[in-house]
């Protein structure tokens, strides 16, 4: 009875805020403020796991992407997650930037689509006043000077940049903390470590396109099958030089079913 | 008898004491003790010659001061207030699981995996104990032969497992020599699951997957019956009814089923246990058929358990790789997994140099 009494006050705290604060603001580390009431993190944690609502920020994906000889590949998979719900089974996770950028999604659906558009925005502002299409580097550094700016206020963003630019093929993973890794491959979601196994056993730099279509297929095959919050189809992209191409949108189920029978 | 002085059964009858009502066969301060409520109260006698008659479900009896203490509390040093903060990988805590911290609870640190095809069992592991971070032990046995028949893998706390399996292995060493035939995998998991139960609720912490061939002790049958089990496929993680029925009616074969102290007890086709366990599950997925042979069964186990070891930092140093057949268990040599990592890393530095040339700047 007192857990539910203090969530719902806590709710209407932050609906109205306070005449005066019952504690005082104060700054306890730069960038981090005490006052409860208009502290999202702090609120979507007084929602989260009691009685009724429920807003958990889960991490239910699977999106991998990795470099090779030919360009960089980029598989994700489709399930949009609410808890024990499944909010949709065919989510698009892969966000095109331009012909020449794509950014993959994992964490919280709604900051991802949010600042990876955001970040969309300023490439192609970058475009029109520069006249030179962004690099891959600069992109990412972008959107993680983004997350920084908002650390520790519970952004949840799990994010690879890919691209081709002058550099030649570019993979950066991006993170709510501000991380910001190049690569050769990664994982992200709660799903990684299956694609993780599958991809570190079967990659090799001199792979064929057809062979990287289905390593990359056949990670996240394998981590929907054992993931509970990863599912639905894999959306796979091939990153060339002049652009990406969208592979093919092939239901997990399917590609499960063929594995175990032998087929490929 | 002096096999029941040594297991503490002064009373030669113990059979007819099976079917007594429980409460007659219990000392009135022990009687909460079955039923996992009262595990925290009373006085718990230790497994020193009881003076009433036994019930057959008391198998191990702990010394009662570590058990009357609240078991949060066992052989703990005080926690942060933050849960998340803990080291779940400590072995000496328990993995507190968080509603919405991760979607899987992680077992401790450390890979192991069991599956069984046409050829018999196969289950390995690595050998790395860690503790506060640190590697305590690179060289570690973490599958244990329990009888000729069944090996055990471990995952946990490695003191609680390691004194589990020689428990286990002394019951079904009585239950052998008692009913003259070796117990089956399953009858060996319900018994290990059971001995286990009263201890729901503490620390005690115990992933086992038992890997044994079940087969007749008087015909000793070398011919599995495979066309049983040829027609389920690994998808089919529920245990084949068909063929898994009661040991009586002659079920012959390999067989893996998983034990864990929480009280979970499931057959399957293939099972991995430890934090490298996703790492190995995806190899083992796309790997593991019925009809391979084998050397690529045991190829297939030591790729999963040394990708596991790759990614995972509370996996590594060496992998044990044991085949259960009709004929018992035989050991394959231990193998330092770093030859592999130095293998494949210079195979990946001949391949880069490749790519340089590939991708020149416009």
């Amino acid at each position: 009875m007192t857990l539910l009494s203090l969530s719902v006050s806590q709710v209407t705290t932050y609906a109205t805020p306070p005449l005066e604060p019952s504690r005082p603001i104060a700054r306890v580390r730069a960038g981090e403020r005490r006052d409860y009431s208009s502290h999202p993190s702090k609120f979507l944690k007084s929602c989260s796991c009691e009685d009724g609502v429920c807003i958990d920020l889960n991490h239910g994906t699977t999106t991998l992407a990795f470099k090779f000889r030919h360009g960089v590949i980029v598989a994700v998979d489709s399930r949009a997650s609410a808890g024990k719900y499944i909010a949709s089974k065919e989510a698009n996770k892969v966000i095109e930037i331009n012909p020449y950028l794509l950014g993959t999604m994992s964490g919280s659906a709604a900051d991802c689509q949010y600042w990876e558009r955001l970040l969309a925005k300023e490439c192609r502002l970058y475009k029109l006043r520069n006249k030179q299409r962004i690099s891959v580097s600069a992109a990412s550094k972008l959107l993680s000077n983004m997350m920084l700016g908002y650390r520790g206020m519970g952004l949840s963003m799990g994010s690879m940049i890919c691209g081709w630019d002058k550099q030649g093929p570019g993979l950066y993973y991006v993170d709510d903390n501000g991380t910001r890794l190049s690569g050769r491959m990664f994982s992200t979601g709660c799903g990684n470590s299956y694609a993780y196994g599958v991809v570190d056993s079967g990659y090799r730099e001199d792979m064929t396109v057809e062979e990287a279509y289905e390593l990359g297929r056949r990670g996240i095959a394998h981590a929907t099958h054992r993931d509970a919050y990863s599912g639905g189809v894999v959306n796979l992209y091939h990153m060339q030089e002049d652009g990406w191409i969208k592979v093919c949108k092939e239901d997990v189920s399917e590609l499960i079913h063929r594995y175990k029978k032998g087929m490929f | 008898m002096a096999l029941q002085d040594v297991c503490g059964l002064l009373e030669p009858p113990l059979f007819p004491q099976w079917t007594a009502p429980l409460s007659q066969s219990f000392m009135p301060e022990d009687s909460t003790h079955l039923f996992g409520g009262g595990i925290y109260g009373e006085a718990f006698s230790s497994w020193v010659p009881r003076r009433s008659g036994l019930n057959p479900l008391e198998f191990y009896m702990p010394i009662s001061e570590y058990i009357t203490k609240s078991p949060i509390n066992f052989g703990q040093t005080p926690q942060s207030s933050n849960l998340l903060d803990v080291d779940h990988m400590h072995p000496t805590l328990p993995y507190i699981s968080q509603s919405g911290a991760l979607p899987f609870t992680l077992s401790h640190g450390t890979t192991t995996l069991g599956f069984a095809f046409q050829g018999g069992v196969i289950a390995a592991a690595d050998t790395r104990s860690s503790c506060a971070g640190k590697v305590a032990c690179p060289a570690s046995p973490k599958v244990l032969p329990i009888h000729s028949h069944l090996v055990g893998t471990t995952s946990g706390t490695s003191a609680d497992c390691a004194l589990w399996k020689r428990i286990l292995a002394r019951e079904l060493r009585l239950y052998q020599l008692r009913h003259r035939r070796r117990l089956s995998t399953g009858g060996a998991a319900k018994l290990l699951s059971h001995m286990l139960h009263p201890f729901k609720g503490t620390e005690l912490c115990v992933a086992a997957t038992l890997c044994g061939w079940d087969g007749d002790e008087d015909q000793d049958n070398e011919q599995p019956m495979t066309e049983r089990y040829a027609n389920t496929t690994l998808t089919s993680k529920s245990s084949s009814q068909s063929a898994a029925s009661s040991g009586l009616s002659g079920v012959r074969g390999p067989r893996v089923v998983y034990v864990c102290s929480d009280g979970l007890r499931l057959q399957g086709a293939l099972f991995s246990v430890g934090s490298g366990s996703p790492y190995a599950y995806s190899i083992l997925d796309g790997g593991v058929r019925w009809g391979m042979s084998a050397q690529e069964a045991a190829a297939v186990a030591r790729e999963a358990v040394y990708r596991a070891t790759y990614r995972d930092a509370y996996s590594g140093n060496n992998v044990d790789l044991y085949h259960v057949t009709a004929k018992g268990w035989r050991r394959r040599e231990r193998e330092n997994l770093k030859e592999e990592y130095y293998r494949e890393k210079e195979r990946r530095e001949q391949n880069n140099t490749g790519e340089k040339s590939i991708h020149s700047i416009k």
